[in-house]
């Protein structure tokens, strides 16, 4: 393994625990309470301690805290209270940096690779920062290096090769290795591994068990059940910002992680809304569908559904399961490598966003600021954009429909000219969905439709997408990410995970704990 | 009939060079993520600066090599400043570039006209017009590319150059320091781009004229730039071919039989026809522009 | 703009001249009829390219769709519909208008093709806009060099005159008695720029025309909404079903067909030929609009104000050559100063905004 600079923390003023090096954890968290501004607790007087030699799973739903525990361990957050300590003493973080010095490295989720350089190039801006190379260190001599690091840990990696040439699993083997030869001795997996296929995952799995024999340690982020059995000597549970579990090997299940990672939640009874009567035809028909993401992995792996006039379908899945590319697809705004979208008996099929929309379609995208709104204009510039179709604007029309979605949603706006970028996150979120419902004639599809609004206005949003169904046969399919607002609002489950579709499930036959299973599996 | 090709050899490397080093300097800045827009002004502030390095007599120097050196520390301070502004600062690189242009016009001026009014002819101040100093400077000129290519695509350098041109918070969070490559990268850019433009007064025209602002020769060498996927190899023959149908119009419009407006018009066809043809072909991932070119160094935090 | 002046007046007073002499024959051109001229092509280019820019699209070919307007006129006024001695009025004007109008298509077709490059080949505008100017430049030349060539130049390459009949001026008797003191002198300034105003006629009507149409199409029609969201973020146009390659296109064709409107005008009103080679005597009002768009801050009602403050440094640039206080170099730097300055302390203006945004 490369060697490190030593560096040390210049902030070491407490008292030091002291101990012998086999018993020190490698990172320690005393107390640990991080809020962020809104007063979200994300984490809430947390203490974690990891050992060197150990693979330990930190597993939880979105939003339990997870990310942001290891974000506090790798200077990205600092904690409000509570201290990190590295091999028994205190440390303070200012950027990752200082992490990566002290052998503390992560690897997320995306990539954080420089599509045009090699991978050796990439290798050599890490080596640099850690002192390890100079501005003049030739590239050649790093593909040497890096195809000697390759060969020691067993990671096949292309040194020559651009980064935009690989596949996803290369990129993230690469950003392994990488966390290797700059020195990592604790490796934070941030849901690296976590949406690759399963074949894939386990070549993962082998180099970790080799890491963790030379001495290293892991910390593995997922709310996968069966991704965190495969490899860690041990399974931290987190739940709304606090551990509630910490199970051995031995005595981890599937079974009981899933109980402790929903806890009460999932015996909670939601309040279904009432069912609609689904007509006899298919509004929307969805054969086998396929998907790429932004970084080209196969997001969605031949998905097939359809929805019925009137009927309100649900998606539930964790987040990044593909979801989000499928309601992207369907709206037409991402290309389908294969399968077919039919829409109204019309085949829209890459046929973009305009065949979609001209049909009646209402879309609540993901990535709301993004593809729901137009920042920089005013709320009626953004509402007029999507319905005025003449060559002059009506604006007085333009203004009566803004001003009903205004009041129909109880937008916080002081006019319907101002402009969206000077609304909260709620209410900006609250134009969008007033807008599409307003625009929906024949379907509705959504991505997560209540994001960022509070529990009074999600649920009359839920009461209104679903009065539509009712009263006008609107065709409703929805992704969320939140299993109880899927099993509120639909009248037909699916589940997606690794852009797999299960289902569908009758809500009245399949018990809550039936479509966990699917989504964590 | 020797005489003759000594002459198209003389000029062809007086165009070349200029355009040549120019273009690489601008590949260089660009290429870290700093879109360039001031180059035409650049392009005749260093020539004024050529002009009056050569004539004045600083520090009791003279001549074509003291020029060519003023241009390029004169260039490079602008280039420090350039880059250094728009990396702090979230502005607005190309209204910043084209108004900077207007002041490199404005400075050219000031510092060449009292340098051009005090001698009678700028050619006993300029490179000899022989074939001797046209091979060593080819010479120079290429060694210059090459081993800007090497530092470029060769060292670690060269790769936190690029890294800030397509990524620059990925860059950060590998540990690169952006300012301070960015300021690297716009001094060795804009020293190439001085460097270059001396040889436009010094060595093509040998003569300098105030009104040659207009003549938008760094636009020209811009477009190579572009033309050439800022690639810094492949701007040898770009820069050979377009300067040659500069200086050689005349002989061109002979050769091809059009009328000589309409050969002048066509490096600058051939430069759209050569993007057009990147973009629709595999060299685009190659050449295509920085992903972060000109886009601010800062990052928008909001999301719902 | 005060820090400009104020950095300015530092870099004279290094260079060794006096700011308070210069700045004194800058703020003369204040007030200078000489102004109007600029400022009223400025200000219909100024609306040109504030339409590509609000859409995002930095339309820096204004050059280009200009002189291939102007040859439009030219074709049409000297070659295609000749005057000849007493032709009717209505004949007159129809030319005109043709004259007028061929331009306008002209300009939108340059600015149409960078369009295409633009949406369709998805190279940069920037580039594109800035190639096609120079293919202008030498299409121009050609054009004028061969087939529009005067017969009646004396001896220089160029196109002949356009007939009187066809030119848009109207001239005002000077006046000869003036009062005296400070209101003389202040009625005698008025009177100028009377003259300069009623000389340039068209050019007042051209300016009411672009501004109007410049308004209607951007805050009443589609188009103007689809360029303006362009502008901010064109990916929500797409999930709304619009073509986002066909707003560039068409974005910059009306950007391109206003600067050859503007163009025609140019040539009706002022020029009244095209020289060659065109690109050495060009008055770079393509480039000069595109910094009055930028010194508008991109609103529709500053662009007249910005038209005017660089109109009066231009004109400042031949004062102190007169003053033999400089020339030329004295506007460039000023104009540009003045940019650089404002470019800059913008910046901060919007920045203390991002911060508290993070906040």
């Amino acid at each position: 393994m490369a060697s490190i600079k030593g560096l040390q923390s210049s902030t070491e003023s407490d008292q030091q625990p002291i101990g012998d090096n086999t018993s020190t954890p490698v990172v320690s968290l005393k107390r640990i309470t991080k809020t962020f501004p809104g007063g979200i607790v994300a984490l809430d007087n947390v203490s974690l301690e990891v050992y060197r030699g150990e693979i330990v799973a930190l597993l939880g739903e979105n939003g339990a805290g997870k990310s942001t525990l290891v974000k506090i361990v790798y200077g990205v957050y600092t904690p409000d209270k509570g201290r990190v300590y590295v091999d028994g003493k205190p440390v303070f973080f200012k950027n990752p940096r200082d992490a990566i010095r002290k052998g503390i490295v992560m690897v997320s989720q995306v990539p954080q690779l420089i599509e045009r350089l090699t991978v050796a190039e990439n290798f050599l801006l890490s080596l640099e920062s850690v002192g390890l190379a100079s501005p003049f260190t030739l590239t050649s001599r790093i593909s040497k290096f890096i195809e000697r690091e390759s060969e020691k840990y067993g990671i096949p990696v292309n040194p020559e090769a651009k980064v935009w040439s690989l596949t996803y699993t290369q990129k993230q083997m690469a950003e392994i290795l990488r966390a290797i030869v700059i020195g990592a001795r604790v490796l934070i997996l941030d849901e690296a591994l976590t949406y690759l296929p399963v074949i894939e995952r386990r070549k993962f799995t082998k180099f970790l068990l080799e890491f963790k024999s030379h001495g290293g340690t892991v910390i593995l982020i997922t709310h996968k059940i069966p991704e965190a059995l495969e490899s860690s000597d041990r399974i931290v549970v987190l739940r709304r910002g606090k551990i509630v579990a910490t199970l051995g090997k031995e005595e981890a299940d599937a079974e009981t992680i899933r109980r402790h990672m929903f806890g009460e939640e999932s015996k909670r009874l939601t309040e279904a809304l009432p069912r609609s009567k689904p007509g006899k035809r298919k509004i929307i028909v969805v054969e086998r569908l396929r998907v790429l993401d932004d970084y080209g992995r196969e997001a969605v792996r031949g998905v097939s559904l359809s929805v019925f006039r009137g009927e309100v379908v649900g998606i539930a899945g964790i987040v990044g399961n593909g979801q989000s590319e499928l309601v992207e697809a369907i709206a037409g705004l991402r290309r389908a490598v294969d399968g077919r979208i039919v829409i109204d008996d019309v085949d829209v099929t890459n046929k973009g966003a305009k065949a979609v929309r001209s049909i009646g379609v209402g879309i609540i995208p993901d990535h709301p600021l993004r593809l729901g709104v137009s920042a920089d204009n005013t709320i009626v510039e953004n509402i007029a954009a999507l319905f005025s179709k003449q060559l002059v604007i009506d604006w007085t029309e333009m203004r009566r429909l803004a001003g009903h979605v205004i009041k129909k949603l109880n937008v916080k706006a002081s006019s319907e000219d101002d402009p969206v970028k000077t609304l909260s996150g709620g209410n900006i979120m609250k134009i969008i969905i007033g807008r599409e419902l307003l625009y929906a004639k024949k379907a509705l599809v959504a991505y997560n439709p209540t994001r960022a609004l509070d529990e009074v206005s999600a649920a009359a949003v839920r009461g209104a997408i679903k009065s539509r169904a009712i009263n006008e046969g609107l065709a409703v399919l929805f992704a969320s990410e939140d299993l109880d607002e899927v099993l509120e609002l639909s009248d037909r489950v699916y589940v997606i995970n690794t852009g797999q579709l299960y289902g569908p499930f009758d809500l009245d036959t399949t018990s809550r704990d039936e479509i966990e299973k699917y989504m964590v599996m | 009939m020797v005489e003759a090709y000594a002459g198209l050899v003389v000029d062809l490397v007086a165009a070349f060079a200029t355009f040549y080093l120019v273009a690489v300097g601008q590949s260089i800045v660009e290429k870290s993520g700093v879109l360039n827009l001031a180059i035409d002004g650049v392009f005749f502030l260093a020539t004024g600066a050529a002009v009056y390095g050569a004539v004045s007599g600083l520090l009791g120097f003279k001549g074509p090599l003291v020029g060519t050196l003023v241009a390029g520390v004169i260039a490079l301070i602008f280039g420090l400043f350039f880059n250094w502004i728009t990396t702090v600062l979230p502005l607005s690189q190309g209204a910043l570039g084209l108004s900077l242009m207007f002041v490199g016009y404005g400075l050219g001026i000031i510092i060449g006209y009292p340098a051009r009014m005090k001698v009678g002819n700028l050619a006993d101040y300029a490179y000899p017009a022989d074939t001797t100093t046209a091979l060593a400077t080819l010479l120079a000129v290429v060694a210059f590319g090459v081993a800007a290519y090497f530092m470029l695509e060769r060292t670690s350098l060269g790769a936190a150059i690029r890294a800030c041109g397509e990524n620059p918070h990925a860059a950060a969070s590998m540990g690169v320091d952006i300012v301070k490559t960015r300021l690297i990268a716009g001094a060795l850019g804009f020293l190439l781009i001085g460097i270059g433009s001396s040889f436009f007064p010094l060595m093509w025209l040998r003569g300098w004229d105030v009104k040659s602002y207009v003549l938008g020769y760094g636009w020209v060498a811009y477009t190579i730039a572009l033309a050439a996927g800022r690639h810094i190899l492949l701007l040898i023959p770009f820069s050979l071919v377009i300067g040659g149908l500069f200086r050689e119009s005349v002989r061109l419009q002979a050769v091809l039989g059009i009328p000589v407006d309409l050969s002048k018009a066509v490096p600058y066809i051939a430069a759209l026809i050569a993007m057009v043809f990147y973009s629709m072909t595999k060299l685009k991932k190659t050449l295509m522009p920085p992903s972060s070119l000109g886009k601010p160094f800062y990052r928008e935090e909001r999301t719902i | 703009m005060i820090a400009g002046i104020l950095f300015y007046a530092t870099i004279l007073a290094l260079m060794g001249r006096n700011p308070v002499e210069v700045i004194y024959a800058l703020a003369r051109s204040f007030v200078s009829p000489g102004i109007v001229k600029d400022f009223l092509i400025l200000s219909m280019l100024g609306y040109a390219l504030y339409v590509s820019f609000k859409g995002a699209l930095f339309n820096i070919g204004g050059e280009g769709q200009f002189y291939i307007a102007a040859i439009g006129v030219i074709a049409i006024t000297l070659s295609l519909m000749p005057w000849s001695p007493g032709q009717s009025t209505a004949k007159t004007i129809l030319v005109i208008v043709l004259a007028v109008f061929v331009a306008t298509l002209l300009g939108g077709l340059w600015g149409l093709l960078a369009g295409v490059f633009r949406g369709y080949a998805g190279i940069d505008e920037v580039p594109v806009t800035l190639l096609l100017n120079y293919v202008a430049y030498y299409t121009v030349d050609y054009l004028v060099y061969s087939i529009f060539r005067g017969r009646h130049t004396y001896g220089y390459i160029r196109t002949d005159e356009i007939p009187e009949a066809y030119r848009l001026n109207y001239y005002l008797p000077p006046r000869t008695s003036s009062g005296e003191g400070l209101l003389g002198s202040l009625s005698s300034l008025a009177y100028q720029f009377l003259r300069e105003f009623a000389l340039y006629y068209a050019w007042v009507i051209g300016l009411a025309v672009v501004a109007l149409v410049v308004y209607f199409v951007m805050y009443r029609t589609r188009l103007g909404l689809l360029i303006r969201i362009h502008g901010s973020n064109s990916d929500y146009l797409r999930a709304i079903g619009v073509d986002v390659c066909r707003v560039a296109v068409a974005t910059l064709a009306l950007s391109g067909s206003l600067v050859g409107f503007t163009a025609s005008l140019y040539v009706l009103g002022y020029l009244g030929r095209l020289p060659y080679p065109v690109e050495e005597s060009t008055a770079n009002y393509g480039y000069i609009a595109i910094l009055v768009a930028w010194l508008a801050v991109l609103e529709y009602k500053l662009i007249p104000l910005a038209a005017y403050i660089v109109a009066a440094l231009r004109d400042a640039g031949i004062n102190l050559q007169v003053a033999q206080l400089g020339g030329t170099e004295q506007t460039f730097i000023s104009i540009g100063l003045l940019l650089t300055v404002f470019t800059v302390v913008k910046v901060f203006t919007e920045y203390r905004i991002e911060v508290r945004h993070s906040g």
